[in-house]
């Protein structure tokens, strides 16, 4: 035993290590499980509403909903096999457990499935789990839901402007008032008001609030309870009625073939614009007035005229934009920023680069493609622009309208008036020197001493990059003086018909401890390379030496 | 040995090694570079993958001319390291998520700040310079190797088919070339036609970087890839795609090499050069104490037989003395009873 005693201590120190190890192990694998999704059905369920009221005894069940209305369907039964009926209108939840008590719960779900599944296999059938095969629904390791986000964009919301099987509501002539609608307090009633139509997320969150539900509450009930009502009136062509209609991929993809239908039927393949209201220009400036409420004096840039009718045709949805709601910027963006806008100021609500819902942000996202990227990829996007450019936005306003009174201007038609006529008079036609004053061919010999000299196709560049901003209006606009084009390679000098050349700066060797400007060899070599790349532009390679410069003879 | 002997000892080294690393932990220095040194700065996002500077290379360090010619790109189609004959590669790097071409990156040594490979050398034949390079000295070079284990980026190559004078070869940042005013700058800077090399002092390299960094932050990863790495090293990287995917090691950490080794080999002055005094010190103290004692204990033996000698020889005397006086006494009384008796006898005869 003398032996013995020493061999368990080792015994039990092993067992420990191993029982240590295997937890580890199972924890870590689970954790590397649940990122990556065994496989993504959007219509999986997870049915635990007891959840809200203790500790669960057995795992949430999965439930497959696509699954269930297949079956329904075929059977030819339909919803109300689950849900209830309430005002003559399908309730979301499941049939009896919107009024039911917490205890009352567990056998509600348990008698309805249990007792369908139980039905339906006595019939003969094949169906679903029975009494005893409690983990078949309640699935400890459950798949995870994948599904997309769905949502109306332009083609999608005209689609159902346009669609004739929709009843317009009786309060407007059109089918607005079928889907928006504001909400009375004091009536505790929805009610639709012509004009002030709203995105859906204004008032419908994440989670439900206040009585108000949540977006994913009100779009079911609003959308699919819409879809299922015109199916039972037989109308053929109805918006989904499964999860994997709207929140699958292959449910999208025939969603976005629709819309490419519906938009190759219309004139010009133009979509109309919404019927809200909005105005053609819109005068983006601040209101003094919005912050405090008083008149306080702040000294104010001019107001940016902005063709709003333009926009609407460049963007897929309002929200692009109008991010948190249709509305002024300015009330939530002040000028030195409020916690309702999320501390971001006006200016910043404006310009800020990394935004999408920006203009600036917005604008440099579009200067990605490679029609753009060749000049545009290069330029230090920090650096603060000159006034030249700021001016291009913030443009002169018409002689007796100072920027304060614009601001103040009660009337919003007086405030897209001054900002149409500034549209109007706008030149919009990129321009360059004539063609005479662009140099044909630019020969670079400042350099060559083991190849002959480079002889480039100077106008041909120059020609090139206008062509590839025709249809383009951002590059239009804001190529309008002669100057700009040329400044994608001749930077950092003031726009003019001959601009310094490129030794003025770029010296011959690189000087690390003055700065980041490189030698005229690299300066040549990355200009050229880099604008090449970044357009797309597959030759001449940028290993091709001998494409842009023949070697020189011996 | 006694057990208290050596847990004694054991408790003394113990001792002597904290002292060690409680000094180095609150030492806290940093080496941020020989003010003025000089290095390269790489930028991924502009190599067009040509090998002009492995052409460079190749020629201002008289390297021996390469299988194929330098021009055949076709080269760059499998992944190559330095060797003996080539100090720097440059390698092609296809279909990186987030870039729109090939992503070339040139490998090379990168001089660190605080060389492994210096570390490592028990001669000192790695010497990092004041002006940046990182040179090796062949004079005292014993052809261990431990250089080219030492290097986290596998840099130093040994010239195996060198039986009789192999080198350890590896770039030099051409500081010979450049000391010696032979170059103003390194031979594949020079020879690159698109600055994606750019040399000059380090401060004013990470300025430069930081400044591309700041205009194009699109266009970068935001991380000088050498600012940091094993302390810091004179080649800096950018690159706008991630450091790995172009064959960087991204798990380097920022202490450099020496500092990871100079706690165990700091021990070892004390263990070569204190334990075997200590050592030999505890065992002749403990040696003259046993001898010590011995004496000692041989001395009390001696003593305690010389008194017992003493006490036995007094006991003698005393015995022998005893016997002498009762003889003595007997005698005189056997005398006397004769005495007695003739001089009875007599006067019997007397009556």
């Amino acid at each position: 035993m003398v032996k013995g005693r020493p061999l368990l201590r080792w015994a039990g120190i092993l067992l420990a290590c191993a029982s240590i190890s295997s937890v580890c192990i199972e924890a870590r694998g689970e954790g590397e499980a649940a990122k990556a999704p065994k496989s993504g059905r959007p219509d999986l369920i997870k049915i635990n509403t007891l959840a809200a009221f203790g500790k669960l005894e057995l795992p949430p069940v999965t439930f497959f909903h696509d699954k269930h209305t297949e079956v329904l369907l075929k059977e030819k039964k339909n919803c109300e096999t689950c849900h209830a009926v309430k005002d003559s209108r399908l309730s979301l939840a499941y049939k009896g457990t919107e009024t039911a008590k917490p205890a009352q719960l567990k056998d509600i779900y348990h008698a309805s499935c249990i007792g369908c599944h139980n039905e339906t296999a006595a019939a003969g059938k094949k169906t679903g789990p029975l009494d005893g095969f409690c983990r078949s629904c309640h699935d400890a390791a459950p798949q995870a839901a994948v599904r997309l986000g769905a949502g109306l964009d332009k083609v999608l919301h005209f689609r159902h402007v346009d669609a004739k099987s929709i009843v317009a509501n009786p309060a407007g002539k059109d089918n607005c008032a079928s889907c928006h609608h504001d909400y009375d307090k004091k009536a505790k009633k929805t009610f639709y008001a012509k004009g002030k139509e709203d995105t859906c997320r204004a008032c419908h969150g994440a989670k439900p609030q206040n009585g108000v539900l949540s977006l994913g509450q009100a779009s079911h009930q609003q959308c699919v309870l819409c879809h299922l009502d015109l199916a039972n009136k037989g109308v053929k062509q109805t918006g989904p009625l499964l999860c994997a209609g709207c929140h699958s991929a292959s449910g999208q993809t025939l969603v976005a073939k629709k819309n490419q239908a519906a938009v190759a039927k219309l004139p010009n393949q133009e979509v109309p614009r919404l019927r809200r209201g909005q105005p053609d220009a819109a005068l983006i400036t601040y209101n003094p007035k919005a912050e405090s409420g008083k008149d306080v004096k702040p000294l104010l840039m001019n107001p940016v005229a902005f063709d709003h009718k333009a926009h609407e045709k460049y963007n897929n949805s309002c929200r692009v934009c109008h991010h948190a709601g249709i509305g002024s910027c300015d009330k939530c963006h002040t000028l030195s920023g409020s916690k309702k806008g999320k501390f971001v100021t006006f200016e910043q609500a404006m310009h800020l680069q990394s935004s999408q819902q920006s203009c600036i942000g917005c604008h440099a996202a579009r200067q990605a493609a490679a029609n753009c990227a060749g000049c545009h990829n290069r330029m230090d996007k920090s650096r603060r622009p000159d006034d030249a450019t700021c001016q291009q936005c913030h443009r002169q306003l018409p002689e007796g309208i100072g920027a304060r009174r614009a601001a103040l201007f009660a009337d919003p038609k007086q405030k897209s008036g001054v900002a149409e006529a500034m549209l109007k008079n706008r030149n919009m036609n990129p321009g360059t020197y004539a063609v005479g004053d662009i140099p044909d061919k630019v020969v670079i010999k400042t350099l060559s001493d083991k190849y002959e000299p480079v002889e480039m196709n100077h106008r041909g560049h120059v020609q090139s990059l206008m062509k590839g901003m025709q249809g383009n209006a951002l590059a239009e606009y804001f190529h309008r003086d002669p100057g700009t084009i040329c400044q994608g390679c001749h930077h950092h000098s003031p726009p003019a018909k001959q601009p310094p050349g490129c030794i003025n700066c770029h010296g011959k060797q690189f000087a690390a401890k003055e700065s980041n400007r490189p030698a005229l060899q690299a300066a040549f070599h990355g200009q050229c390379m880099s604008c090449h790349k970044d357009m797309g532009l597959a030759k001449p390679a940028a290993t091709a030496c001998n494409e842009c410069h023949q070697e020189k003879q011996q | 040995m006694l057990r208290r002997t050596f847990l004694g000892l054991l408790g003394a080294a113990g001792v002597g090694a904290a002292l060690g690393k409680s000094a180095h932990a609150a030492g806290n220095k940093q080496f941020a570079g020989h003010p003025g040194s000089c290095g390269v700065l790489f930028d991924a996002t502009r190599c067009i993958g040509c090998r002009r500077c492995e052409a460079g290379c190749n020629k201002v360090n008289e390297l021996p001319a390469p299988a194929r010619p330098f021009d055949d790109l076709s080269v760059l189609d499998v992944k190559r390291r330095t060797d003996a004959k080539t100090y720097t590669v440059v390698n092609r790097y296809d279909k990186l998520p987030g870039a729109a071409g090939p992503v070339f990156r040139k490998n090379q040594c990168q001089h660190c700040l605080e060389p492994a490979c210096a570390s490592a050398c028990f001669v000192r034949a790695f010497t990092k310079t004041e002006q940046g390079g990182v040179v090796w000295d062949g004079s005292v070079c014993v052809g261990c190797r431990y250089c080219m284990i030492a290097c986290p980026f596998d840099i130093p190559t040994f010239e195996y088919d060198e039986p009789l004078t192999p080198r350890i070869m590896k770039c030099t940042l051409c500081q010979p070339l450049i000391i010696t005013g032979k170059l103003a700058v390194p031979g594949c800077v020079s020879a690159c036609p698109v600055e994606a090399l750019v040399y000059g002092a380090r401060a004013d390299l990470l300025r430069i970087a930081r400044e591309r960094l700041r205009a194009l932050p699109g266009r970068y990863r935001n991380h000088i890839y050498g600012e940091q790495e094993m302390g810091g090293t004179s080649w800096l990287y950018l690159s706008g795609v991630p450091f790995k995917a172009i064959g960087m090691r991204e798990d380097l950490g920022i202490v450099p090499a020496p500092e990871m080794t100079s706690g165990a080999l700091g021990a070892v002055p004390i263990i070569a050069g204190l334990w075997p005094v200590l050592l030999t010190g505890i065992y002749a103290v403990s040696k003259r104490k046993d001898k010590i004692a011995h004496e000692e204990k041989v001395m009390a033996v001696s003593e305690a037989v010389a008194k017992a000698q003493e006490k036995a020889e007094a006991n003698l005397h005393r015995a022998l003395a005893k016997a002498e006086t009762e003889k003595k006494s007997a005698i005189e009384k056997e005398v006397k009873k004769a005495l007695e008796e003739a001089a009875k006898a007599q006067t019997q005869e007397g009556e």
